[in-house]
């Protein structure tokens, strides 16, 4: 079976190239170099139609631009992206126009990511107005119905977004998503921004589309406790790479990298015991200066000698599990 | 021995166009030395309003209206500017969401701590410094001679929050005020610092009230736990007492629209609607429109009744030794 959409190999660069100021500086010796960020490092990825994938990491760890490299807003340095068994790169433009209809990106901010001076039936209704999904004339009756499916009063859809409240605003987002008929759906943090009992709401309306539209998500969270809820796979990364791949349940009962170990150790949890655990020390390095081996090691409790010469490989530690440990090499 | 803090019946009031802003409405508590309280809420609950109330913060034309604040018997009220700028920083001091807001993004870090020192005591330069030194050792904060050389810009979130926890501990103060510390920074940066506040009180008897929205980061942290709503408390106990055996409707709901109180991929528990606008409340209890166990007693606002020693709850119709079930999923 083929994938619904496999990335292989990807790895994004952000490089800082030498402008005209530090090429003048160069040649009175001052030896700037070009500096590259590897915020996605070499990243395999398949997900199957219909799936929930939750990709969990700390901020910096590349989570955010593998979901915006999924999305098409960005390119992938290196690495190919197959949808439905066709790769991106070999796509003709009518093709590659569905993909990125196909595939929609909710943002973590529902402040940041709607225009404040447009109305709702206009940041809803004008890209399926754009691509010909549906006529100018019907874009009225087409907005209050995707209004009505993510729980939006249809009356409103002449406001502006700053007469919403944030979960509203958020479903303005959701709702500007699924006009375009997509059938895969990036969530960035979408309800990180949220108030518990609003982010209750808004988990229930992305369950609900998924069962009524059989919607694919990449659900990219901090939260532990919000993709264990909603995924059927986690994938965890740290610093541009995957490091443990698993079915939620296996992965939430017996985790095997360190790293998602600590995460889960730490992640806040509704029971009123006092937890005297110890923290892991330190934060995650600078993406520019990358720990060589293992990049975890400078933090992991059970780090030797091989940690710091080699990066662990992921491989299949069980079926349907992946992980990236020298540890599992050891018996 | 006296209370850090004793708030009785207190009034926060905003004016506005169409009518007063009641949003903290009759809040009274206390706490003890070494104690960490969880001032629990929605967005608009006055969780926040609450804790600027504390320290004088409210700007007009907002005022409180009403009631009265004790730090260590002294009353807050009708103290003057002069004397909540004594306190403010030395013995009370707040700790804020947002740690970029918070720091002067053009001043050094040992500009600002030092000069948070010498605001309230007169030490030289070098032993402020010294002190600002230990401070940022105790939170957690490796080099910190070189650090403090160092802009707000040059760290991350987490480390630019441990400066502001840090600046809040320099005088060693007995409160300390926390509005969601936490929710800007991620879980493993969460743990760092819950593990460090809880040590900090534990050790020096610093009263802590954390404000957060979340209850799971209190569940962990805190002894004690006030839920809020629409400006009053309805909830108030021991924080296993609170979690394990909920007797409020909109305590309950909070614990269920967590997710992980759930099986997976089941649908949360919703609280149906949305918090009242807090301007011209309708009387009787604030939570009726929203609550499956309203009726006409509800139209009275219930008090705060003490149904166990320490455990509080404003309602009419609370849920006594009912086990935590969540029927009321769709």
């Amino acid at each position: 079976m083929t994938a619904f959409l496999e990335l292989k190999d990807v790895s994004k660069r952000f490089v800082w190239r030498l402008d005209i100021a530090a090429k003048i500086a160069n040649l009175f010796g001052a030896g700037l170099k070009e500096r590259a960020v590897h915020a996605v490092n070499h990243v395999d990825l398949a997900i199957q139609e219909g799936e929930v994938v939750g990709l969990v990491g700390e901020s910096g760890c590349g989570k955010s631009t593998l979901g915006r490299i999924v999305a098409g807003i960005m390119d992938a340095s290196d690495g190919t992206i197959g949808f439905r068994g066709k790769a991106l790169a070999a796509m003709n433009a009518a093709e590659r126009r569905d993909y990125k209809l196909a595939v929609q990106m909710i943002f973590q901010d529902p402040y940041a990511s709607l225009n404040p001076r447009m109305r709702v039936e206009d940041i809803i209704g004008e890209a399926p107005v754009a691509h010909g999904l549906i006529k100018r004339s019907e874009m009225g009756a087409y907005v209050e119905r995707i209004m009505a499916q993510v729980g939006l009063d249809p009356r409103y859809r002449r406001r502006y977004p700053h007469q919403f409240s944030g979960g509203q605003r958020q479903r303005i987002g959701i709702a500007r998503a699924l006009a375009v008929k997509p059938r895969f759906i990036v969530c960035d943090e979408a309800v990180a921004a949220l108030d518990v009992s609003i982010q209750a709401q808004v988990l229930n309306l992305f369950m609900d589309l998924r069962e009524q539209l059989g919607l694919t998500y990449l659900f990219i969270s901090h939260n532990l406790s919000v993709v264990e809820h909603i995924s059927d796979r986690v994938v965890i990364m740290y610093l541009g790479r995957v490091v443990e791949s698993a079915p939620t349940e296996q992965l939430f009962a017996a985790p095997n990298h360190p790293y998602t170990q600590a995460l889960l150790a730490e992640a806040p949890k509704l029971v009123a015991t006092r937890r005297d655990y110890l923290p892991i020390k330190g934060e995650i390095p600078s993406p520019l200066d990358p720990p060589p081996g293992c990049h975890f090691h400078p933090r992991c409790p059970h780090a030797f000698a091989r940690c710091k010469a080699e990066a662990p490989v992921l491989k299949e530690i069980a079926p349907g599990r992946l992980s990236a440990c020298h540890l599992n090499d050891q018996v | 021995m006296v209370a850090t803090l004793q708030v009785e019946n207190l009034e926060t009031h905003f004016p506005s166009r169409d009518g007063i802003v009641r949003a903290v409405d009759g809040v009274s508590f206390a706490i003890e030395p070494g104690e960490i309280l969880g001032l629990v809420g929605e967005s608009g609950s006055g969780k926040s309003i609450t804790g600027f109330s504390i320290l004088g913060l409210i700007d007009p034309p907002g005022r409180i209206a009403n009631g009265s604040i004790k730090f260590k018997g002294e009353e807050l009220t009708t103290a003057s500017p002069e004397r909540l700028r004594q306190l403010r920083g030395a013995r009370i001091a707040m700790i804020f969401q947002d740690p970029m807001m918070t720091l002067n993004p053009v001043l050094r870090i040992d500009t600002q701590m030092i000069e948070t020192v010498q605001a309230h005591e007169k030490v030289s330069e070098a032993a402020a410094r010294v002190r600002c030194v230990e401070t940022l050792k105790a939170v957690g904060i490796a080099a910190p001679e070189d650090r403090l050389k160092s802009y707000p810009h040059q760290f991350s979130g987490g480390m630019r929050q441990r400066i502001a926890i840090a600046t809040a501990l320099l005088h060693k103060p007995d409160l300390i005020i926390a509005d969601e510390p936490t929710t800007a920074l991620d879980v493993t940066i969460q743990g760092q610092i819950l593990y460090e506040m809880r040590k900090l009180c534990r050790e020096t008897g610093t009263a802590l009230i954390w404000i957060t929205h979340d209850l799971s980061v209190v569940a962990g942290l805190a002894d004690r736990i006030m839920v809020m709503y629409a400006g009053k408390i309805v909830e108030t106990g021991k924080i296993a007492t609170v979690i394990e055996r909920p007797q409020h409707p909109y305590t309950r709901g909070l614990i269920g629209s967590v997710p992980g109180a759930m099986p997976r991929g089941k649908r949360l528990f919703q609280i149906p609607g949305m918090t009242p606008a807090l301007i011209n409340l309708p009387p009787g209890c604030r939570f009726k429109n929203r609550c499956a166990r309203a009726d006409a007693t509800c139209e009275a606002m219930p008090e705060l009744a003490e149904l166990q020693p320490g455990h509080g709850v404003r309602c009419h119709h609370p849920f006594g030794a009912e086990p935590l079930t969540l029927a009321e999923v769709r």
